[in-house]
């Protein structure tokens, strides 16, 4: 990493309040978010159910969502969390890997380290800094910022982007010496498995797979998996993502995954020069041209392949089809 | 701007923000589910319908919240309204309500079905021929009111108000009907709680005046149950969740059951006790606390009775707190962990690490009983009263992770209007024979009627099915069957029941979803109202019509309990010359009827501080807030109430007694929190009591006669008791020594998780998960019996009669015990009734023997709904309490459930769902019992029938406690309250 100056300590707790701020409106809007959005010359801030429709129901704020081998909450990826504030001799908060959580524990140490006098300790302080941006948040916050700035709401697509410069200019100034090879959640993650290698419940495990981010090295949203189902002419099941995603591929398999190997590649193009790390790009863009290929690989196949398995959905009649 | 600009740009308006004290970064304020619709968009909520699939068919919702109605736990629930259709689709959870936080069992969605069944009731109806013949006729609504009116106006202007009685089974609502029986001048409530936790709060209000415990399980350390709260009672979803929360924060769960409930396969330790020892292994952990030193003694020093007890017990001893505890070291020397493991047969280890556990736990003890072992056994009430005295030594009352009393947590809006006193008293339900009784005798009621050759001219039972629920029921259907006791019966029920089936008018009454209510419940640390409401009502005010009677939102004339009263008032004294209609009085328009919307909107706009301030920045009348989120949470953290000290100003010409107690001549604050509370004795010159003075100052202390935590009780002293004025361990009717050595023990108290008594036959989803009630049988009494298998059938004999049921072999019971659900077993013995979990049976009397047969079970059937079609089951179990005797405790009041039974192998000739039962055997059992108690008339220090500061539902004006010909008495000596 490149030798930038030390910041000062007036700086490093404005950061600390600048950081804390944009955390704050990842929640859910409160009055004070207008005055904070007007601070940062953001548009106007969004109404709750703008903020439901994002951060609820389509792009979820947690590590454990991106970062888990399942792409659920919790997890070990949560733990892992969770362990990261036991360490610094903090209780975690009841959502401890929300970004909300995880964007004031930064400024928290920020602005710790900025007036602790002791220079032993202030240097524990940066290097919790340090560990909690590389291993907690760069793995996953960048392409969560790129899917939130295409989700297309003025607000949120303008915070993303502040967010992510701040990001980086926090790695940039944080001094790392030399960054390790991989974080720990994403070295130990398995990629995407192939279907067609598992005699039982390989659809399951490669549907789950798909859904977990950095295994798949895409995000998948309930929107998109709507957006699929309408430009294919599919019926859109209404359920948990996995379901949906069942739904579709009962009903035509082959568009389906075509679809999806479209996606992967876009999400791949995307990830250029996104986030202050090249090892953490890397990752995500390999990831996903893989799953692009196999994606490809599966949809190539006859219509409705082998490995779908009679549990995963019912076959739809033909007068289902829409 | 550059990122540092920005940086200093917040950073310094931070700061400013700071300084003026306002808050710059509001916390985290998240939706953890994403399966709550958000409620800015409640008004018109969007799905696609799943049946239209894979067409996307998008329906249009109105989710218009109310309070579930099948068990007490009064979970807030939202009714998706179909907008174009005005009908309910579906029930979910409410974010909104404070105690179930959006979630709700299994009961609370199949409100559903219970809106849609089949078999429902959906106009009045009048019995055609003889009772219980089954023939019936619709009738009106008119009809049932005057028939009422008349009879009850007759008896009321005839003085005879001992003959119109109301008796409910699951009330559901704070106060209404109490309030309006009493301002129709009768003593004539009658409730079903001494069957279900009258033994528990017994304990309770003995030790701290209030008669429910109100754990804090969140922030426990350690949470120890006798009830299996994981899966059923009071106030199972929201209590649930809570364990749930502590055990993540690392509580350790400690259960005591006999039978391996789903809450006890959750434990840390399940202690299996023999049942009835319970308060013995209670009583091993206070003494290896109070011999080691481990208890709070500063707390007790504080807070308990200690002097009074001294100067009873002890009057020779100098008056000091070492002599109390020396006292207390010597009181249960004998309950040692040996003696308790003897009793219970639970291992030594097991207690000694509880006790540990117990004592580790400090002030985050979390402690509750509310039926199971107290509902049991003879002194029961006992059980409750052992557990709470772990939270008395340890200080772990009203603190975090502690017990709180129940009151200190439920917020009662005070209504438009509140009644007087009667000025009668009740014998058939408060009899001499129970003086301390809980609640009214109610099981008793067919005896009692007989022993006084009484007659009850009006009986109406609502949401009530005492023929199937009490002990002994056959004595119940005499007495309802036969025209000289009971004059007309009106059954006020949403569906169809075994009692109903005799009464001469049915009453179909809504669902949670169809009726008005306000309920409050203690479940954590504050104070919540949660508002029930007939859901397409609201929706139809919603969108402008005027709605004023709630019959023509409901199906059919279904009606709701709250409009039928104020009618039935009106009726019973038209021209408001008996006083009595002023109750139902309009204030805004004097001379009218008062309405529901007038009802509560008084009541949410007067009664609910916070409330009015927090609709207006919506725009919305209190009342129109309640009806749009459906509950309101009044305060959050209310913490220790007894500690807190007495202002100034309540505090005018103040005098102290001996004991601590201070007296004031201020008069009360009003509060608009009418929750009830023990009334406590003014001291001789009239001054209310204002406090206690603890360690030089005054503060609240508790609502009891001395103000302190009895310890000692000196109202069970006075009344008979002394052996028991202290919390002890009194051997149950069920213990080894007062049983043959051929006998067990019948567990009969425990619910299946799914249903609901007999209030949840009518939902299809709830039958088909759970139907049938096997009796639990150990391996080694099954090889014992010569090889009974699951499935067999066995014969059980009790004191009078016997049931055939099939057994279930399992290891989840302890030897010498079974145990069987009181939940199944519901019968017709006509077409009419809930065809999805009602047997058919036949029924034959001889003089006093009694038999049921069973015909057969249920079948599919054709109806609207294509799932009964769909009916695979045909076993719907067994009704056991037909052949259990009544068991009254003479103190508590409380039905002792347990059984001494005989399981044997069936009989040839024995049949599934055999039953046999000789209701003399019934009666000399009720008279066996009876000789336990000690009546008033030889007990009473002062004349009068029952302690003034006891609670009671309804409560008569004090000269009618006077015992009848006793003289005015003066207070007894040393009585003080």
């Amino acid at each position: 990493m490149a030798d930038v100056a030390r910041v000062d300590g007036a700086d490093l707790a404005a950061r600390g309040a600048l950081v804390r701020a944009l955390g704050t409106l990842v929640e859910a809007p409160a009055p004070e978010h207008a005055h904070l959005a007007e601070l940062l010359g953001l548009p106007r801030v969004p109404d709750a159910a703008d903020h439901t429709t994002l951060f609820v129901l389509n792009l979820y704020p947690y590590a454990s969502v991106h970062l888990g081998a399942q792409g659920m909450l919790g997890g070990e990826a949560g733990d892992r969390v969770a362990g990261f504030w036991r360490a610094l001799g903090l209780t975690p908060p009841a959502e401890a890997d929300h970004l909300g959580a995880l964007l004031g524990l930064l400024a928290g140490l920020a602005e710790r380290e900025a007036s602790e006098e002791d220079p032993a300790r202030r240097a524990l302080l940066g290097e919790a800094r340090r560990a909690l941006l590389w291993e907690h948040l760069l793995p996953w916050v960048p392409p969560f910022l790129l899917k939130v700035d295409a989700f297309g709401h003025p607000f949120y697509a303008a915070w993303a982007r502040l967010l992510g410069d701040v990001l980086a200019e926090a790695w940039a100034e944080a001094e790392a010496p030399c960054a390790p090879a991989l974080p720990a959640h994403l070295a130990g993650l398995p990629p995407l498995i192939d279907p067609r290698e598992h005699r039982e419940g390989g659809a399951a495990a490669f549907v789950e797979g798909l859904l977990a981010p950095a295994r798949s090295g895409m995000i998948v949203t309930r929107h998109d998996l709507a957006r699929a189902g309408r430009e294919l002419g599919l019926g859109v099941r209404m359920g948990e993502r996995a379901y949906v995603l069942k739904a579709l591929l009962s009903q035509d398999a082959s568009p389906t995954l075509g679809w999806l190997a479209q996606a992967a590649a876009r999400a791949a193009a995307s990830y250029e020069g996104m986030g202050p790390s090249p090892v953490i790009t890397a990752f995500w863009r390999e990831r996903a041209r893989a799953t692009g290929a196999l994606l490809n690989d599966l949809a190539s196949q006859e219509a409705h392949p082998s490995w779908t398995s009679p549990e995963t959905a019912a076959q739809p009649t033909e007068a289902h089809r829409v | 701007m550059s990122l540092k600009e920005l940086s200093q740009r917040v950073s310094a308006a931070r700061k400013e923000a700071e300084e003026r004290g306002e808050t710059f970064y509001p916390g985290a304020s998240r939706v953890h589910l994403a399966s709550f619709p958000p409620k800015e968009r409640w008004n018109d909520w969007v799905e696609l319908d799943s049946k239209a699939w894979p067409k996307r068919v998008e329906k249009r919702y109105m989710l218009v919240p109310t309070t579930c109605f099948n068990c007490e736990s009064a979970c807030g629930l939202l009714a998706y309204v179909d907008r174009e259709t005005l009908q309910v689709r579906k029930f979910e959870g409410n974010p909104e309500h404070p105690g179930s936080r959006g979630r709700n069992c299994a009961k609370g969605p199949a409100t559903l079905n219970q809106v849609t069944d089949p078999d429902r009731i959906l106009h009045p109806l009048k019995r055609v021929g003889a009772r219980g013949e089954g023939k019936w006729e619709q009738c009106s609504w008119d009809e049932i009111l005057d028939t009422l009116a008349a009879r009850i106006r007759s008896a009321i202007q005839e003085n005879r108000h001992q003959e119109v009685m109301y008796h409910v089974g699951r009330p559901g609502e704070d106060g209404y009907t109490e309030r309006m029986v009493a301002h129709w001048g009768i003593d004539g409530h009658n409730s079903h709680t001494n069957i279900c936790s009258s033994g528990a709060r017994t304990g309770y209000h003995f030790w701290m005046g209030i008669d429910r415990p109100s754990p804090d399980h969140a922030n426990a350390q350690l949470i120890l149950l006798v009830s299996s709260h994981l899966e059923s009672g009071h106030y199972f979803n929201p209590h649930a969740q809570r364990i749930i929360e502590g055990k993540k924060n690392g509580a350790k769960l400690v259960v005591l059951d006999t039978r391996l409930s789903n809450t006890a396969t959750h434990a840390d330790h399940w202690l299996s006790p023999h049942p009835g020892s319970e308060a013995a292994i209670f009583l091993a952990i206070a003494h290896h606390l109070i011999a080691n030193d481990l208890y709070d003694r500063d707390f007790v020093r504080k807070w308990w009775n200690w002097q009074e007890y001294l100067e009873a017990i002890h009057p020779d001893e100098p008056a000091t707190f070492e002599t109390f505890e020396r006292a207390l070291k010597k009181v249960y020397a004998e309950y040692t962990f040996a003696y308790a493991a003897a009793e219970s047969g639970v291992d030594e280890g097991t207690i000694r690490e509880v006790a540990r556990l117990v004592s580790e736990a400090g002030t985050r003890l979390s402690t509750h009983n509310w039926r199971s072992a107290a509902a049991g056994n003879l002194g029961g009430w006992q059980v409750s009263r052992t557990l709470f005295l772990l939270n008395a030594l340890t200080g772990s009352i009203a603190t975090p992770g502690g017990t709180f009393p129940n009151a200190w947590n439920k917020f009662v809006p005070r209504p438009i209007h509140l009644p007087k006193h009667p000025r009668v008293w009740n014998d058939l339900t408060w009899p001499q024979e129970f003086p301390l009784s809980m609640m009214e005798m109610s099981f008793l009621l067919p005896h009692i009627v007989r022993e006084k050759d009484a007659k009850i001219d009006v009986y109406m039972s609502r949401v009530y099915n005492p023929v199937w629920t009490n002990p002994d029921g056959f004595s119940w259907i005499e007495m309802l069957s036969d025209p000289e006791r009971i004059g007309v019966h009106v059954a006020l029920t949403p569906t169809w029941n075994e009692s109903a089936f005799l009464a001469d008018y049915v009453a179909p009454m809504g669902h949670s979803s169809e009726r008005h209510d306000t309920i409050s419940y203690e479940q954590y640390d504050g104070q919540f109202v949660s508002f029930r409401q007939p859901v397409l009502r609201a929706a139809r005010q919603r969108l402008g019509e005027a709605v004023a009677d709630t019959r023509d939102a409901n199906p059919g004339q279904v009606w709701e309990e709250n409009e039928f009263w104020i009618e039935l008032t009106w009726r019973i004294d038209p021209d408001g010359s008996m006083g009595i209609r002023s109750f139902f009085e309009s204030r805004k328009n004097p001379g009218e009827k008062i309405t529901v919307d007038e009802y509560y909107g008084w009541m949410f706009e007067n009664s609910m501080p916070g409330l009015p301030e927090k609709a207006a920045a919506e725009g919305l009348t209190p009342l129109e807030y309640m009806r749009r989120y459906g509950a309101f949470e009044e305060r959050k953290k209310v913490g220790q109430v007894f500690a807190q000290p007495v202002g100034d100003e309540e505090l005018r010409d103040a005098q102290v007694d001996r004991l601590g107690r201070v007296y004031t001549q201020a008069p009360k604050p009003a509060d608009p929190n009418v929750v009830p509370f023990p009334p406590i004795a003014p001291d001789a010159e009239g001054r209310r009591r204002a406090g206690i003075e603890v360690d030089g100052q005054v503060v609240k202390g508790f609502p009891t006669p001395s103000g302190r935590l009895e310890f000692w009780s000196r109202t069970l002293a006075e009344w008979g008791w002394p052996e028991l004025a202290i919390p002890a361990y009194v051997k149950s009717h069920v213990h080894r020594q007062n049983m043959d050595k051929d006998q067990m023990v019948l567990i009969s108290t425990f619910r299946l998780p799914v249903q609901i008594h007999t209030r949840s036959l009518n939902a299809k989803w709830l039958d088909e998960i759970a139907h049938t009630n096997p009796l639990w049988l150990h391996p080694s009494d099954a090889a014992r019996m010569g090889g009974v298998k699951t499935g067999d059938l066995v014969r059980v004999e009790t004191e009078i009669g016997y049931f055939v049921l099939k057994a279930w072999v399992t290891e989840g019971i302890r030897p010498g015990v079974v145990a069987c659900s009181h939940h199944m077993g519901r019968w017709k013995v006509n077409d009419t009734g809930q065809r999805m979990g009602m047997a058919t049976v036949t029924l034959d009397r001889q003089g006093s023997e009694w038999g049921m047969k069973r015909l057969k079970g249920v079948a599919p059937f054709a109806s609207d709904d294509p799932d009964t079609m769909r009916v695979w089951w045909t076993d719907v179990g067994v009704h056991q309490n037909l052949t259990h005797a009544v068991h009254p405790d003479p103190i508590s009041g409380m039905h002792c459930w347990h059984q001494a039974v005989r399981v044997t192998k069936a009989r040839p000739g024995d049949a599934y769902g055999d039953i046999f039962v000789d209701t003399e055997k019934s009666h000399r059992v009720y008279q066996e019992w009876l000789k336990k108690t000690r009546p008033a008339r030889d007990v009473s220090p002062d004349g009068t029938r029952r302690p003034y500061w006891l609670l009671r539902p309804v409560r008569p004006e004090k000269e009618a406690y006077r015992l009848p010909d006793a003289e005015p008495a003066p207070e007894p000596a040393g009585a003080g309250d």
